[in-house]
């Protein structure tokens, strides 16, 4: 996985270029280049960075609200592309809502993610034109750079807003960086910049100790971008968990009809069936395009499938036929 | 590129000293360093470091945080190079949980309050007190980190009591120790009737009233006992004052932070890990003005600090309170 080959990242980055316009490069911060901070005029620059780039990667910091939790995340694209770790998404297609620091909340659904990294791609399901960042595609962070992180930590606070902290890159790994910028829960998933704004990690995870707080370097992205855009799960653990064949759920009771399909006689409370309409004394007449002909085979076809699975039941209903398309809960 | 080949590049890591606390880039700061060693005090009971304190004028008097000092009693404190013993405790403001020592010094250099300008905005510096040693304060160097405001008393306000709905009527079953309801003569059994005049038809209504209110408000209860009504004013206190805490995730990565970390008219926020006995010292700009005071480290990233010009309102009206 830590295999990083030349050929691998043109591949990346001619994905990339399908979403990004190129952009004139913002020179790399002489700050960076010095041990430490000389002066006031060293911090005083540093301090202008942060100024001058917060208001856009502000507002581009979106808090992906869970339900149960929450995390963080940042837009990538005009058209809504965000960029989080894979133990917030934690699967693909995943339906969730975000909230961008004014307040605006707009529906979400979760691409790809990379569990052994905890990379994860969602996309914005609501047309529209998004604040974003651009992405640092020359993978110019090194050692010792001065970076800053945004996330709403601990959930969404209008009042507070986005939560900044400062530090710089105190180790660099083929797959993690690890800053002294703060972290806590609620971070997840959330930005890492460098001072010209230009996204460098995403947060992943922190250690007991304050200085240990862990992003994944966008290379890490780049690297699987298509995977990410096509919706795959790539590798086994530890950040996300495969769905098990077996254990996705409808929540119905049927019984086969002599004249083909089968008559739902029973729909669990609260069950996805449920959520989804499906009522007692609808015929199913197919799944997913295939005539149901007898209980064992609709049992043999559901067993096939995972939790958060999309199925598309055709249906009779009142003498009319119907198609659901309704995604399996956990058994 | 960072590797030619499969193989992984060792992990490279940045020396102590340089990074954005180590004391290499706090040497940058050594002017602000100076400021602080004489605005800021070192408050110590016996040896033990318990608070910090901001000086608030020449001739002694230090603000600090009430609920790290208790009765302020077998205190001493370092200023600059010299020590002062036995500060007297003038007066404490709950609302702020700020507490004003006097001692008995002249030719101080107090804190210059950046009275004169809007809330400082994200990503200013600030530069705060970090370790110390008898002779020398060292500094602790951070940003600003959010939107200035009010942090609510964590949970809200509440009653204090525990209560079945029977039909429509609520019937105390327990009352909290800590409670405004406590001390205001509340007794199991009794039947709450009316708060500030609206009738308690549910626990749904209850609830409505009581969180239209602050904490420290007080409300009006009309609770029948025995077949008589009994009218009684009762103070809302904070969830957390009254039940206690339950330690979070969040919590549980964050340290030694401040036990009062909620309740405050108004803050700044900086991203400064300021340990608990380290709060109430000065947050400083790079020319060395007060931005405010640290009132609460709230967890691993978030430290508050009460704003100058607040800090300037509550000095002075302690102060005259103390002549």
């Amino acid at each position: 996985m830590t295999d990083y080959s030349s050929g691998l990242l043109l591949g990346a980055f001619t994905g990339l270029l399908l979403v990004f316009s190129t952009q004139a490069e913002a020179a790399r911060p002489y700050i960076n280049d010095k041990k430490a901070p000389e002066n006031r005029h060293d911090l005083e620059v540093i301090q202008k960075h942060l100024t001058e780039t917060l208001p856009t990667t502000r507002k581009a910091t979106v808090c992906i609200d869970l339900g149960e939790g929450s995390g963080s995340g940042v837009v990538v694209s005009a058209d809504g592309l965000i960029l989080t770790a894979a133990h917030v998404t934690s699967g693909v297609g995943k339906e969730f809502t975000v909230i961008f620091e004014d307040g605006k909340k707009v529906k979400a659904e979760s691409l790809g993610l990379v569990s052994t990294s905890d990379c994860a791609m969602a996309r914005i399901t609501e047309a529209g034109t998004y604040p974003h960042v651009e992405i640092d595609r020359d993978d110019s962070a090194q050692l010792g750079d001065w970076v800053y992180s945004l996330g709403h930590s601990g959930g969404f606070d209008k009042e507070r807003g986005v939560n900044v902290r400062l530090g710089r890159l105190v180790q660099v790994k083929d797959d993690t960086f690890q800053s002294d910028c703060s972290l806590i829960g609620g971070d997840s998933g959330g930005p890492l910049f460098d001072l010209n704004g230009k996204l460098i990690g995403i947060h992943s995870r922190v250690g007991q100790r304050t200085q240990e707080n862990m992003h994944v370097p966008v290379r890490e992205f780049l690297k699987n971008w298509e995977a990410l855009q096509k919706s795959e799960f790539v590798g086994e653990g530890p950040f996300a968990k495969k769905p098990e064949k077996g254990k996705g759920f409808l929540g119905i009771g049927t019984e086969a009809r002599a004249e083909g399909g089968l008559s739902v006689d029973k729909v669990g409370r609260e069950s996805p069936a449920e959520k989804a309409g499906l009522k007692s004394g609808d015929i199913l007449l197919k799944m997913d395009g295939v005539d149901l002909k007898s209980k064992q085979q609709f049992q043999d076809m559901l067993k096939e499938k995972a939790p958060d699975d999309r199925v598309a039941l055709e249906l009779l209903r009142n003498g009319k036929t119907e198609t659901l398309t309704l995604r399996l809960g956990e058994r | 590129m960072l590797l030619a080949t499969g193989v992984s590049a060792p992990a490279q890591t940045l020396e102590t000293t340089y990074r954005t606390n180590g004391a290499t880039v706090q040497a940058a700061f050594e002017p602000v360093r100076v400021v602080l060693q004489e605005c800021s005090a070192v408050i110590q009971r016996g040896r033990k470091e318990i608070a910090y304190g901001t000086v608030m004028s020449a001739d002694g008097f230090i603000l600090t945080k009430a609920s790290e000092i208790g009765d302020g009693s077998g205190l001493t404190i370092l200023i600059g190079d010299k020590s002062y013993s036995s500060p007297e405790l003038v007066s404490t403001d709950p609302a702020w949980d700020v507490a004003l020592l006097k001692i008995a010094a002249d030719g101080l250099k107090p804190v210059a309050l950046a009275l004169d300008q809007p809330d400082p905005a994200r990503g200013t510096w600030v530069i705060a007190n970090g370790a110390t040693t008898r002779t020398t304060r060292r500094p602790q160097v951070g940003i600003i980190a959010a939107t200035a405001r009010e942090i609510p008393h964590a949970g809200g306000p509440v009653l204090g009591v525990s209560f079945e709905e029977k039909g429509k009527k609520l019937v105390v079953t327990e009352v909290a120790e800590k409670s405004g309801a406590a001390t205001a003569g509340v007794e199991k059994d009794d039947v709450l009737l009316m708060a500030n005049g609206e009738k308690i038809t549910s626990t749904e209504v209850l609830g409505e009233i009581v969180n239209k209110h602050h904490v420290g408000d007080q409300l009006a209860l009309t609770v029948e006992r025995k077949g008589t009504k009994v009218e009684m004013k009762v103070e809302l206190k904070g969830r957390v004052d009254v039940f206690g805490e339950e330690l979070t995730r969040n919590d549980a990565m964050s340290g030694r932070f401040s036990e009062r970390r909620s309740g405050f008219p108004r803050v700044i926020q900086h991203d400064i890990i300021a340990d608990r006995q380290r709060i109430g010292g000065p947050v400083l700009d790079l020319d060395g003005r007060c931005l405010g005071m640290n009132i609460a480290r709230a967890n691993r990233c978030e430290t508050f600090a009460i704003p100058a010009s607040d800090l300037k309102s509550i000095a002075d009206r302690l102060m005259s309170q103390a002549k």
